[in-house]
């Protein structure tokens, strides 16, 4: 259709995709130069040789990582939490949305009310702080898990879906004798698996990036691996203490990126697959948020 | 029908019990956790005696607050908190905005794809990982800004990271990288919706692309801009704590320093729990006042409230 096209539209579409292209680029160069460092030979890094592409390959500080028992225990831990908390979290937060989707239905919207208040006003750090030490929390893996299983915005957009769901299946089913729990099982959750997968994902990525409440409520052997990380980048916490005599730094280098690497791997080779389900979470809880 | 009220009201629990009961485990869960806090806030008023429970034990009416009303470490911290939000508001609102409006010129559809798609993981890489990367990078003796500083300027290394003149720029521009592609989406979405008919008058009457981009992209999304900027304004003063914390080092502290770093020292390393409750507070009001305020300014202007 277009053939002809002005010199000012094409210099037009040359900013645009030069625009995009060094978007890509910003986006992905950190974890290319963070890959480069943690499979480098410690001489290439040393000579400033490694930007984008791996000199003299060398899989040591992974084997490293892994044989120091902090890591690979930080490493379970985190998985722990992610596996833990997205099912407290998805079972109450199910559990809580279904009724609440029911806007006829006494008492349904005093609870919102409570709900949408506490969006706007909550009790600050300290006095979450001291509620989790008063209920013997501090120092258990609990303390991870139970006090942040229910985040208002993503019930909200659980609540907006299952509202969305036609009433007429319902009432079909309530005809055919179901009680609602048995609709909830049936009819409801299985409509309903993309805002499931797109709260649960939301709520796997909080759990396995959080690591400010490991370090106010756990002791070091329970430390999640965001926490193991950011006390090496503090130097809290020393890695590559075996590493040998002269390169130590550079090797400690390497072995903070190979850190970086494996602890977001999880999340970038599950991203190509899931984003679309984040893109959709987004726009319904767009809708009213 | 007064009479039968009572038999109803019971008939009508009955018929929804298992509602109601699906319900009573996660109300108690969000009473215990949202509420409890919530009331804990009076600690802010009574003094805090270890053991004795998270209330505090006497009442001590406004002391903490006048002292912190006199302290120059609040006001330090006040006022850094404002600055930075202010700055941040400035430079990230427009930036997304722009990058909607440009990705959806592109019209290679699976690139416009790729961009988009890459664009927004960063939203999901941790806070930790992110400032640990920045790390490497800015690093005074290895990281490839100064070694391009130095080979291509004969400049010397700078520790950025360590630098109070760096912390805001810094800042900033890790919440640029993090968030741009993400809030980008709900204006793409705002962009797709405008009628292709629009585009095709305009055309016709001749317009160019960039004008196009002026006269009727712009002007669609308008209402969009709006709500998502009384948005911003209402969130002000919730900066990203954890970004702050990570970013925090004794030498950039007198910009760092901000309300919520502030609370999190005194209260929980210096184990001030009733003083820091009250700067939490005091800022947690200010923060209920800006949200209710934009709001209601929102639902004036535009009709369109956010609750």
């Amino acid at each position: 259709m277009k053939t002809y096209r002005s010199p000012s539209s094409l210099l037009f579409s040359f900013v645009i995709y030069l625009v995009m292209v060094l978007t890509l680029a910003l986006c992905l160069i950190p974890f290319l130069y963070m890959l480069a460092l943690s499979i480098s030979s410690p001489k290439a890094i040393i000579q400033n040789e490694v930007f984008l592409i791996p000199k003299g390959l060398n899989l040591q500080s992974y084997i490293q990582i892994f044989s120091y028992p902090n890591f690979f225990n930080a490493y379970g831990n985190t998985f722990i939490y992610t596996l833990g908390g997205t099912a407290i979290s998805l079972t109450l937060m199910i559990l809580f949305a279904y009724p609440l989707s029911k806007t006829r239905l006494k008492g349904v919207k005093v609870v919102m009310r409570l709900v949408i208040f506490s969006m706007f006003f909550s009790g600050g750090l300290i006095p979450n702080y001291l509620l989790v030490s008063s209920l013997g929390l501090t120092n258990t893996r609990l303390a991870m898990l139970i006090p942040f299983a229910i985040n208002q915005f993503n019930l909200i957009l659980l609540i907006n879906f299952f509202k969305s769901i036609p009433m007429d299946l319902e009432e079909a089913a309530i005809i055919d004798g179901l009680d609602y729990k048995g609709i909830l099982i049936r009819i409801i959750l299985p409509l309903s698996t993309a805002a499931l997968a797109t709260v649960g994902l939301y709520t796997a990525v909080f759990f396995w990036n959080d690591w400010f409440h490991g370090l106010i409520y756990l002791k070091s052997s329970q430390f999640p691996v965001m926490l193991f990380l950011r006390n090496i980048v503090t130097g809290t916490s020393m890695v590559g203490d075996a590493a040998g005599s002269g390169d130590k730094s550079t090797i400690a280098i390497s072995i903070k990126s190979a850190v970086i690497i494996t602890s977001t791997l999880p999340i970038i080779i599950l991203y190509p697959f899931l984003q679309r389900f984040f893109v959709k979470g987004v726009m319904i809880g767009a809708v009213k948020g | 029908m007064k009479q039968e009220k009572p038999l109803r009201r019971r008939s009508y629990f009955v018929r929804y019990w298992q509602l109601y009961a699906m319900m009573v485990l996660p109300l108690l869960y969000f009473l215990v956790f949202k509420y409890v806090p919530m009331l804990g806030n009076v600690l802010a008023f009574r003094r805090y005696r270890p053991g004795m429970g998270p209330f505090g034990t006497e009442w001590v009416g406004l002391t903490y607050f006048s002292r912190f009303w006199s302290d120059p470490a609040f006001w330090r911290a006040f006022r850094n908190t404002l600055i930075l939000s202010i700055l941040n508001l400035v430079v990230n609102f427009p930036i997304p905005i722009l990058f909607a409006i440009l990705l959806n010129e592109v019209h290679l559809l699976a690139f416009k794809k790729v961009v988009q798609t890459v664009s927004y993981m960063p939203r999901f890489i941790s806070t930790v990982v992110v400032i640990a990367i920045l790390g490497e990078l800015l690093s005074p003796s290895s990281g490839i800004i100064n070694q391009l500083r130095q080979q291509l300027f004969g400049k010397e290394a700078l520790y950025f990271m360590n630098e109070a003149r760096f912390f805001r720029i810094i800042y900033i521009l890790v919440d640029t990288w993090q968030y741009t592609g993400w809030t980008a989406i709900i204006y793409l979405a705002a962009i797709t919706a405008i009628p292709a008919e629009l585009y095709e008058a305009a055309t016709i009457d001749g317009a160019s692309r960039t004008q196009q981009i002026f006269y009727v992209t712009i002007p669609s999304i308008m209402p969009t801009i709006m709500v998502m900027l009384i948005i911003s304004v209402g969130r002000l003063l919730s900066l990203g704590f954890e970004k702050v914390l990570l970013l925090y080092t004794p030498d950039n502290s007198m910009v760092s320093d901000i309300i919520d770093t502030l609370v999190y020292r005194t209260g929980l390393a210096n184990q001030n729990y009733s003083y820091a409750t009250a700067i939490g507070l005091f800022s947690g009001i200010i923060g209920v006042i800006l949200v209710s305020s934009s709001n209601a300014l929102s639902k004036r202007l535009t009709s369109e409230g956010i609750y």
